[in-house]
């Protein structure tokens, strides 16, 4: 018996295991011998037999169990180191491409516009004298028109300077109360560091009735919008000239670099100029034939937003598709 | 626009308000600070009395100079030249500290003792105003000998550039800055009022004349001088200096000084053949020709208002007699006649068009004063002048109307101060509507808002209390909103993908759109002005813009480009239609362990599941386009809900040696194809299918998509799915192809029997029998 089981301790394998549990129970085996002997044992000891029989077999199976269990893990575990990888190997795979960081700052916009209940506008890039600048109070030999240069057409028509367009579009389309943003490319014959001859703006309008619509709503959309942009910065508003609004004022940001202390991205001014807004131009109104209105709007370069949030050092490498820029991104 | 401290200190008393203020209430009313260089002189400069020069006895470019200094006479050795014309000079004393590591100390030059320094401007840190030290005058303020150059606040001045709004024409002077300032600060604003001194004998009126043709519709001032000894003062140096307007001739620096500090136009004509003692006469002629008013003196052409002077009538600094002119013309009138005409304007123009100073007799009393007072020039009696009077401007306006456009209630006194101190003229107040009469120079002023921004400005953003909007909620996506949905969730696909967004200009090289036979904006609809060559024309595609950038990024050594746009092209007649393009070009995955380092490059197979993880399901059929990019044997028409709606190929050999790239593949969709429709559901079979390979030999010409068709054709109601799994060609199958399709066959309602189930297959065998001759392998 003490042989038996020295010999399942024995088996270093599960097939070695196998042969052993084969040799001790299979119907040829070991036990099976002994039981063979119960018949020949007498009558009165039969009992007491097969009993010490019981026994030695239940205490066999109890080793056997125990010694495939072992058996059994070390096998996985052979079985699962032969797997091994070493992941680290599969860092950094790279196999995302990035969404333009120009394109995902308009993303960013857009969501703040949209959740404030603000619907989504557009127009053509090619536009006519009268969208682009008549009907927003650009009349011909206006200073103002030197601010843009114009790209022009031999028919007469211009690539948009501007969003604005849209606004006059989407007026003479529909009828206020008006809640509209316009994204999109707009065009300036302009090539040089800090200009491309297209960049993007996203514009916005909001018109309701004559004494509705202020300053103040203005103001106070403004900051909310540059904190979500910006976070925690200071905003300064500064009264300025557009023709198409009046009063217009421009944005400006603490410099988000240098926290105000003054720096060359800011020209050592402490503030960062982001954005152009006004209540909407009586002229304008007119050109659309709205009446008894009021409202604001305004407009801001995208790539500027998106150049200090992200801190891109120039202008140009926006529109090469160089992928060492872009990656940066995935 | 620039101006300093001082300069506006002529108008405007600063002495009580702080830089930081001054810079705050300039952004504050929309004269935006620019730029601030603020001058100081290092301690220890002092003004110093020339007693003698004498040469250096061992040097010949050195003088020494004796310098009384007041506490003293100091001797120094100086190299200037001009040393000899000068009177009183800045001395940098033992000690004064030049610079970082440049400090005056006592010294020997060739064996003469030196106790100081003679400086420069430039030296002292100011602009270049000449060679040579710099030659103190009054014009600074008072020289006392010994007194720190830093306590002369005119040369330690701080100059402010101001970057100027379109609209603000009258800003465009110091004593303009001043009086929009003295509107916000609540300080008076000192007039410059002038009688003459010392007259010439003659009275204007006697020795000149003024004729006039047509409608003059500007006004004019005329005053004459002989001319002796004009020069340029140390504080016009420098303040012309300050704005990159310090010129050679005298004359020219005290026109431009004086029109930069009133804003009036001035120009100055040489009178000085003209023999008036032989009763000869000045006679100025003025005529309206086509709206351009002409000025012609005895008869010679010499300046068109507000446009442009004649050379050859400039008088200079040595003109003996000079006769001045300030004018004005209304801005608006002006520029509609010089864009109509297309007439040549010089410098003063910028001024002209934007609205200069009416006030004319301003500029004449300044004129005046500077030539009796700094140099020996004497006027004739009197002043030819010819006004256009104009109709007063008077906008109503009333408070209610001004609080609710700004959103803040704002007291009528309020109002009437600030526009008073801007200097409209206000009428009836007492009434709830009231007039305000436009003061001339505020040329932009027109209406209710004009007012009401004046009000904004000086009233000050900061004071004016964030209000969030009451609007009324609706419904406001729309289509727009929808398609910008689209294409995001189109450009996330296309990143997860692999690809990087790319924007590129919506301009194309004319040249190269020809090249690889695309489409081009007609002839007649082009770009006039176009920003280069390579940008000529309106892109048909952005294939090209993406092939040149993924050439770009192979130069800076990237082995694997993936870039996708959504942009505008135009066609022929500048329609506008927004593509999704996409290039793979170079390795087809990134190197790493699992291919060893050496990845493929990018294979059809590869480029058309990458793009059907971005598109979904689409169908390919042979390519009907006809533009070079093409590679004639791997290109396709892609197929979207049954429609043409793009392409894509493997990039042609010649085009990819043309761009130096490797294997590339380029696909261009229109998007609104691929806007997402609406789906219904179909119902789910409840019973078990069968799978069926089908292996067929049919002619090698006759492409899947044509076997597919006559399949759905049939319309089987038990075919669920059919899709080709392997195709083979050998030698022995000749000019035939084996072509293995995997059918799924299951109905709705019920478990197939076999019957079912071959009725299917036969059909579809024999029909393609009958269609292509096709035979089961």
């Amino acid at each position: 018996m003490e042989n038996l089981e020295e010999r399942i301790e024995q088996a270093n394998t599960l097939e070695a295991l196998e042969k052993v549990r084969i040799e001790l129970f299979g119907k040829k085996g070991a036990l099976a011998a002994e039981f063979a002997k119960l018949k020949d044992v007498p009558g009165p000891e039969k009992k007491a037999f097969a009993e010490g029989l019981n026994k030695n077999k239940a205490k066999l199976q109890a080793v056997y169990d125990e010694r495939y269990e072992l058996l059994k893990k070390e096998e996985i575990e052979r079985l699962l180191k032969a797997e091994a990888i070493d992941v680290s190997l599969y860092n950094n795979l790279n196999e995302k491409g990035a969404l333009h960081p120009v394109m995902a700052t308009m993303d960013k916009i857009i969501d703040y516009f949209v959740a404030l209940n603000f619907s989504i506008e557009d127009g053509p890039k090619v536009e006519d004298d009268f969208h682009n600048f008549e009907a927003l109070n650009l009349p011909k030999n206006h200073p103002a028109r030197d601010m843009q240069d114009t790209f022009f057409f031999k028919d007469g028509a211009v690539l948009r300077t501007h969003t604005s367009p849209v606004q006059i579009r989407t007026m003479l389309a529909q009828k206020p109360p008006i809640r509209m943003i316009a994204p999109g490319a707009v065009f300036r014959k302009d090539y040089d560091i800090t200009h491309t001859p297209m960049f993007h703006q996203i514009e916005g309008l909001v018109v309701g009735e004559v004494g509705e619509v202020s300053f103040a709503n203005l103001k106070s959309v403004m900051s909310d919008f540059l904190h979500y942009m910006f976070g925690d910065v200071e905003i300064r508003f500064r009264p300025s000239f557009f023709p198409f609004t009046e009063p217009s004022a421009e944005v400006d940001i603490s410099c988000i670099f240098c926290e105000g202390e003054g720096c060359r991205v800011c020209s050592h001014t402490g503030w960062l100029e982001v954005l152009g807004c006004g209540i909407v131009d009586e002229n304008v109104f007119k050109a659309v034939n709205y009446k008894n209105v009021s409202g604001y709007a305004f407009g801001l370069g995208i790539e500027r937003f998106a150049m200090l949030l992200h801190k891109i050092p120039d202008l140009r490498m926006l529109f090469e598709g160089d992928t060492r820029l872009l990656e940066q991104f995935r | 626009m620039i101006v300093t401290r001082t300069w506006l200190n002529n108008f405007i008393d600063l002495s009580e308000v702080s830089d930081e203020t001054l810079f705050k209430s300039l952004n504050a009313i929309g004269l935006e600070v620019d730029n601030i260089r603020t001058y100081t002189i290092p301690d220890k400069i002092i003004v110093g009395k020339i007693v003698s020069v004498e040469k250096h006895p061992d040097a010949d470019k050195l003088n020494v100079c004796q310098i009384d200094i007041g506490s003293d006479v100091r001797q120094i050795v100086c190299g200037a030249a001009n040393i000899v014309d000068a009177q009183y000079v800045a001395v940098a004393t033992i000690g004064a500290k030049l610079g970082e590591d440049f400090e005056i100390k006592h010294a020997k030059l060739r064996g003469v003792e030196s106790e100081g320094m003679v400086c420069s401007a430039s030296e002292l840190g100011l602009p270049d105003i000449g060679d040579g030290i710099l030659i103190l005058d009054d014009s600074i303020g008072e020289l006392i000998i010994g007194k720190e150059l830093n306590e002369y606040k005119k040369l330690a001045d701080t100059v402010i550039e101001i970057e100027l709004t379109a609209n603000r024409g009258d800003c465009l002077s110091v004593h303009g800055v001043a009086r929009d300032l003295s509107a916000v600060l609540n300080l008076p604003i000192t007039d410059f009022d002038y009688e003459s001194q010392s007259l010439e004998k003659l009275g204007l009126a006697r020795v000149s004349k003024l004729e006039t043709n047509g409608v003059i519709d500007a006004s004019v001032q005329y005053v004459m001088a002989n001319m002796e000894e004009i020069h340029t003062s140390l504080l016009f140096a420098l303040r012309l200096a300050f704005i990159d307007k310090l010129k050679l001739d005298a004359l020219e620096n005290i026109l431009s000084y004086i029109t930069h500090t009133t804003g009036v136009i001035l120009r100055a004509y040489d009178v000085s053949d003209i023999d008036l003692e032989n009763e000869e006469k000045v006679v100025i002629n003025l005529s309206n020709n086509e709206g351009i008013i002409n000025v012609f003196i005895n008869e010679k052409p010499c300046s068109q208002i507000g446009i442009k002077q004649i050379e050859e009538s400039k008088a200079n600094e040595n003109s003996s007699r000079v006769l001045f002119e300030a004018s004005y013309i209304q801005p608006t009138q002006l520029v509609d006649i010089v864009s109509e005409h297309k007439l040549e304007t010089d410098e003063l123009y910028y001024n002209t068009s934007r609205g200069s100073e009416p006030q004319l007799s301003f500029s004449i009393d300044y004129l005046t004063y500077l030539f009796e007072s700094y140099n020996k020039c004497k006027l004739y009696n009197g002043v030819i002048s010819l006004d256009n009077e104009r109709e007063d401007k008077i906008i109503t306006i009333g408070t209610d109307e001004i609080s609710k456009l700004i959103g803040h209630e704002i007291d009528k006194s309020e109002i009437i101060r600030i526009l008073t101190s801007l200097g409209f003229t206000v009428q009836n107040s007492n009434e709830e509507n009231f007039g305000v009469t436009v003061p001339e120079f505020r040329h932009d002023m027109e209406n209710i808002q004009d007012i009401t921004e004046e009000i904004v400005r000086i009233f000050g953003i900061d004071n004016i209390d964030a209000k969030p909007l009451q609007f009324k909620e609706a419904q406001r996506t729309n289509s727009t909103t929808h398609k910008y949905y689209a294409k995001k969730e189109l450009r996330s696909r296309a990143v997860a993908a692999g690809f990087d967004e790319n924007i590129s200009f919506a301009f194309s090289d004319k040249k190269l759109l020809e090249k690889y036979n695309f489409p081009f904006i007609k002839e007649e609809l082009d770009i006039i002005n176009p920003i280069t060559t390579d940008l000529n024309t309106l892109r048909t595609t952005i294939s090209i813009n993406l092939l040149q950038a993924a050439q770009r990024n192979l130069n800076y050594s990237q082995r694997s480009t993936a870039l996708f746009e959504i942009g505008t092209i135009f066609d022929e007649n500048r329609e506008e239609k927004e593509l999704l393009s996409l290039i793979y070009s170079g390795q087809k995955e990134s190197e790493y362990v699992g291919n060893s380092g050496k990845p493929k490059n990018i294979d059809f197979d590869s480029f058309v599941r990458k793009l059907s993880a971005i598109l979904g399901n689409f169908e390919l059929r042979t390519s009907t386009r006809d533009n070079a990019l093409l590679h004639p044997y791997q290109s396709a028409d892609i197929i979207v809900n049954n429609q043409i709606c793009g392409y894509l190929t493997k990039l042609h050999p010649i085009v990819r040696d043309d761009f130096d790239l490797d294997e590339t593949f380029i696909a261009e969709i229109e998007f609104d194809a691929l806007i997402p429709k609406h789906i219904d559901a179909k119902a789910i079979s409840k019973f078990q299918g069968v799978y069926k390979d089908l292996s067929l030999v049919v002619n090698k010409t006759i492409p899947y998509s044509q076997i597919s068709t006559t399949i759905k054709s049939l319309a089987l109601p038990l075919l669920n799915k059919c899709y080709p799994i392997d195709v083979y060609e050998d030698e022995q199958l000749g000019e035939e192809k084996s072509l293995t399709l995997r059918l799924f066959i299951q109905a709705l309602d019920k478990t197939l029997d076999d019957n079912d189930i071959d009725s299917t297959v036969n059909r579809i065998i024999e029909t393609l029998h009958t269609e292509y001759g096709a035979t089961l392998r």
